[in-house]
């Protein structure tokens, strides 16, 4: 039998207003070299001057993940040379890191030990157009934090699972938007293989993963590729690989004896960091219930199946509007059918998530009530729901507006259903010899007459009581 | 004083810069001193207002350049004023010029400059002193009252000693770096060289202080140091030193001045001054090979032509780019972080760097000035005729140890023998620079500050 580790180091850009060490401004621009200054370009006599907003959000990050802190954190040096790294050395964290010796369980995934987080600040990137290559400093200084599990994923559908767990924690955090493609989130992969009870393989890393998806086939052809050569006697080499999309394999990119010697030593510009009780105070208070622990919660304390509970946990915000939802009283059955409903639908039209939409949890609770109480029927609330989503109204403007409001009165009802029936005498007549297919397209009409506001419940009794 | 009158009129700033460039002619101390970038101080209060300065080419200065005396810098304009540069603007001065110095601040002589070197005003043929011997230079030779330079491991007091002037290594991190080219960040100070002692100090409180743009830098206490046993005593290195005679006259000299003046002072050893040497050779390298990298000729500097990838266009340009000295020191401090190596080297460097520590930690609870000659010699002479780089080297060691420990130092003139200034220095604890000053006060009188041969005072100037 052969066994298999994988190994993740995954890399979040930290979502502050400002750079690690300069107040450039933290965010994307389409036109190069914008966000940049003296500081992140490397400039002659520039120091950095570490953000203490992207320290705080690193530390929440090690908290979550149940890191030791250690009490001083030392930056240092990484060398090497590269045109897209102004100072061809990149400030990061390598003996005394924020956080180590952490521990995530995810409820279908094996105990994930986390070997180390530590802080880091991100490179600018090279643009190739024929035979010249271009500099783009935009991103060099967003700080980065790189998160290094321990070996003890043992098939690439948990990598990929926990990597999807973890998007969501960080988006919780509120620390990372966990865009794959946009690179605010990376993926490098360790994987050996070996015959059971011998211990770790040599370790091959993949990187080029730009998806999670990425991630499981280059796992799954690294690992085939590896118990093949196991198999037949032949020697892995230690090396890193690059994973081709196209060709759906990994290729060698550098063997461990082309490894950069990066020659790390402190920092000496930057004094250690000893996180103050104070802060790591404050820390605590900014933790949230993680997404797969919330998942598991819902589905205890509200009987959710797992999908639904899989679908109200996918975003912090659409967790927290079910349960404020719940906590004014509106039922798991109707929240949860609204929200997997007609309020995706409408976000999902509108390309909007639940944060950037108009729409609040007092707002669908007004409505929602006034659905239970009869005022507005359905087809009402539905339509209210639309422009609930993506205009910046009150529930009852919007009912009174667009005058959605149910027929309260039955005498209206009543006027209306005669109408119906006196203009429709050929179906009437078919009902009354004994076909009730009809009915349904009756109460279409009279709906229709009404314009929607009349209780379909009571429209059919009125119907029927007057045709039988 | 004159040197406040010297910038206040056009006509005045237009003899000034044509003395300063003729009196540079054969003295090199400027690598930048253009007339037209002259202006009349923004501040005109305040007992520094109006004082003109020069600027070690290693600090930044805004639309100045910013060589480094290193052809790799040739042509780069700063775009920024490093913090030392904001306060003393602040306070009214005017910096009038850029300085030469050894490229990078690595040399003791200021004939590593890629630039050419700088004479000593004393006497041509010698060198001045490096690294920062060109604000030594333009100071004693009268061009500018006071100079900023920088202080990594002697290079203010060293070249403040051959050239016969006061040169100030403050406490590390009192002064901001921020604006300074680094060498070594764990040791590089910026320092202040003049003929004036209280305009010395004057200057140090200006540019003194915490910065939040160098996070190394600290918070100056406001209480000035008291000597320990309420009356400065002294504690001077004794045993065989290795110096010249003229040099062993001069400390001498020193130590029996300061007991006439009727103040305590007793010999000390240091243990660890034998391995201050390649302690700090390990450091400063170590720390110089990351701090250089930065110089690849993508952003700015020179590029190499012969670039064919952008690594070989980076290879190219620091090999075209830098001086045989910088690269000697870039390949030691790459060699010594090197991986299975690093606890060899840079970890037991650092081990005996406290070591160090401790000892002058010792030596300050009970004394307040410790007295030590500024170099084993006079200056030298250029080229061949002086000390080769591994001698020079050598004799860092009495220098070093004020960076390795962080302690403020003092170089003062001691007299002028066969024609050259001789030098010590006086080293006192953290943040005790007043006390530095103090002592250096007492014995002003017993050995004045000489002028050079041609020496032209202030009023002259524009008299």
């Amino acid at each position: 039998m052969i066994e298999t580790f994988i190994g993740l180091e995954i890399h979040i850009q930290l979502l502050t207003k400002t750079k690690i060490f300069c107040n450039c401004k933290n965010e994307f621009s389409h036109i190069p070299n914008t966000n940049v200054c003296p500081v992140c370009m490397g400039y002659p006599g520039v120091l950095p001057r570490l953000n203490e907003e992207a320290v705080r959000k690193a530390y929440i990050v090690c908290r979550a993940l149940n890191c030791h802190l250690n009490e001083k954190a030392v930056f240092e040096r990484k060398n090497y040379f590269y045109p897209d790294l102004p100072k061809n050395y990149q400030i990061s964290q390598f003996a005394l890191p924020f956080g180590v010796n952490g521990l995530v369980e995810i409820d279908g995934v094996p105990k994930i030990r986390i070997h180390e987080a530590h802080l880091e600040e991100d490179a600018g990137k090279l643009v190739h157009e024929g035979m010249t290559s271009y500099c783009d400093f935009n991103r060099t200084g967003t700080p980065l934090l790189e998160i290094v599990t321990e070996p003890d994923f043992k098939k690439p559908e948990d990598a990929e699972l926990f990597l999807q767990n973890f998007r969501k924690m960080v988006r919780y955090l509120r620390v990372c938007d966990g865009n794959m493609e946009e690179g605010s989130m990376r993926c490098d992969v360790n994987v050996s293989v070996n015959f059971e009870g011998k211990g770790l393989g040599r370790k091959v890393e993949i990187k080029n993963l730009n998806s999670f998806r990425h991630v499981r086939l280059a796992l799954q052809h690294e690992i085939q590729r590896q118990s093949k050569m196991l198999t037949a006697g032949e020697t892995i080499v230690q090396e890193t690989r690059l994973w081709n999309d196209e060709k759906k394999r990994t290729e060698s990119m550098r063997s461990k004896e082309d490894a950069n010697d990066y020659r790390y030593f402190p920092e000496p510009d930057l004094p250690p960091y000893y996180p103050a009780p104070e802060f790591l105070a404050a820390i605590e208070k900014e933790q949230t219930e993680l997404p797969w622990i919330r998942k598991r919660r819902f589905i205890n304390e509200y009987k959710l199946a797992d999908d639904g509970a899989e679908f109200l946990t996918e975003e912090r915000e659409r967790a927290d509007f079910f349960e404020a939802a719940l906590n004014a009283g509106v039922s798991v059955q109707s929240a949860s059918s609204w929200m997997r409903g007609e309020i995706a639908k409408g976000l999902n039209k509108n390309k909007m998530s639940l944060k950037d939409s108009h729409l609040t949890v007092e707002k669908f609770v007004t409505l929602i009530k006034l659905l239970d109480e009869g005022k507005i029927n359905s087809q009402g609330a539905k339509k209210a729901m639309e422009i609930l989503i993506c205009e910046d109204k009150d529930t009852a403007d919007v009912i009174r507006e667009n005058n959605l409001m149910q027929m309260a009165d039955s005498g209206e009802l009543e006027a209306v259903v005669d109408k119906v029936i006196a203009g429709n005498d050929k179906v009437v007549q078919q009902i009354k010899g004994g076909d009730q297919k009809p009915i349904g397209f009756l109460i279409g009409q009279i709906m229709k007459a009404s314009g929607g506001k009349a209780d379909p419940k009571k429209a059919r009794e009125l119907l029927l009581n007057k045709i039988s | 004083m004159i040197w406040n009158e010297i910038l206040k009129t056009e006509e005045n700033r237009k003899k000034y810069a044509d003395f300063v460039s003729r009196a540079d002619k054969d003295i090199h101390s400027f690598l930048e001193f253009d007339a037209e970038k002259i202006a009349p101080p923004e501040n005109t209060e305040g007992c520094l207002a109006g004082l003109p300065f020069g600027v070690k080419d290693n600090i930044a200065v805004k639309d100045f350049k910013l060589t480094c005396a290193s052809k790799i810098l040739e042509n780069f304009v700063s775009p920024y004023n490093a913090t030392a540069i904001e306060k003393l603007e602040k306070a009214g001065c005017v910096p009038v010029g850029k300085t030469n110095m050894d490229e990078f601040g690595m040399g003791s002589s200021t004939d590593c400059s890629a630039f050419g070197g700088t004479n000593n005003p004393w006497n041509k043929e010698c060198v001045t002193g490096g690294s920062s011997g060109g604000s030594a230079a333009a100071v004693a030779a009268g061009l500018v009252p006071f100079a900023l330079g920088s202080d990594t491991g002697g290079s203010v007091r060293q070249p403040a000693a051959f050239c016969g002037v006061y040169g100030l290594k403050p406490t590390y991190g009192s002064v901001s770096r921020f604006g300074l080219v680094a060498y070594a960040s764990s040791l590089d100070v910026i320092g202040v060289v003049s003929r004036d002692l209280d305009l010395a100090e004057k200057v140090f409180e200006v540019i003194r202080g915490e910065d939040e743009k160098d996070q190394t830098s600290i918070p100056y206490p406001e209480k000035k140091a008291e000597p320990v046993n309420g009356k400065l005593s002294f504690t001077y290195l004794e045993g065989d030193l290795g110096l010249t005679p003229e040099i062993e006259k001069g400390y001498r000299a020193c130590i029996q001045a300061i007991r006439d003046r009727g103040f305590e002072i007793k010999g000390v050893q240091i243990p660890s001054l034998e391995y201050v040497i390649p302690v700090y050779y390990t450091i400063a390298t170590a720390e110089a090979s990351a701090n250089l990298a930065r110089f690849n000729g993508v952003r700015y500097g020179y590029r190499s032509k012969n670039g064919e990838t952008p690594l070989e266009l980076m290879q190219k340009s620091r090999n075209e780019g830098f001086g045989d000295e910088v690269k000697l020191r870039i390949l030691l401090g790459t060699y010594v972080l090197r991986s299975g190596f690093q606890d060899q080297y840079y970890g037991k460097a650092q081990k005996i760097r406290t070591k160090i520590i401790n000892e002058f930690k010792d030596i300050f609870s009970y004394s307040d000035i410790f007295v030590v000659p500024a170099f084993p010699s006079q200056a030298f002479r250029h080229g061949n005729a002086g000390l080769t780089q591994y001698q020079q080297k050598v004799a860092d060691k009495f220098t070093v140890t004020a960076n390795l420990t962080g302690l403020p130092a003092l170089s003062l003139p001691v007299g002028v023998d066969n024609g050259l200034p001789v030098g010590v220095q006086f080293f006192a604890d953290y943040c005790s620079e007043n006390l530095l000053f103090d002592a250096a006060r007492q014995l002003a009188d017993v050995f004045p500050v000489a002028t050079p041969p041609g020496f032209v005072p202030a009023e002259k100037i524009i008299g």
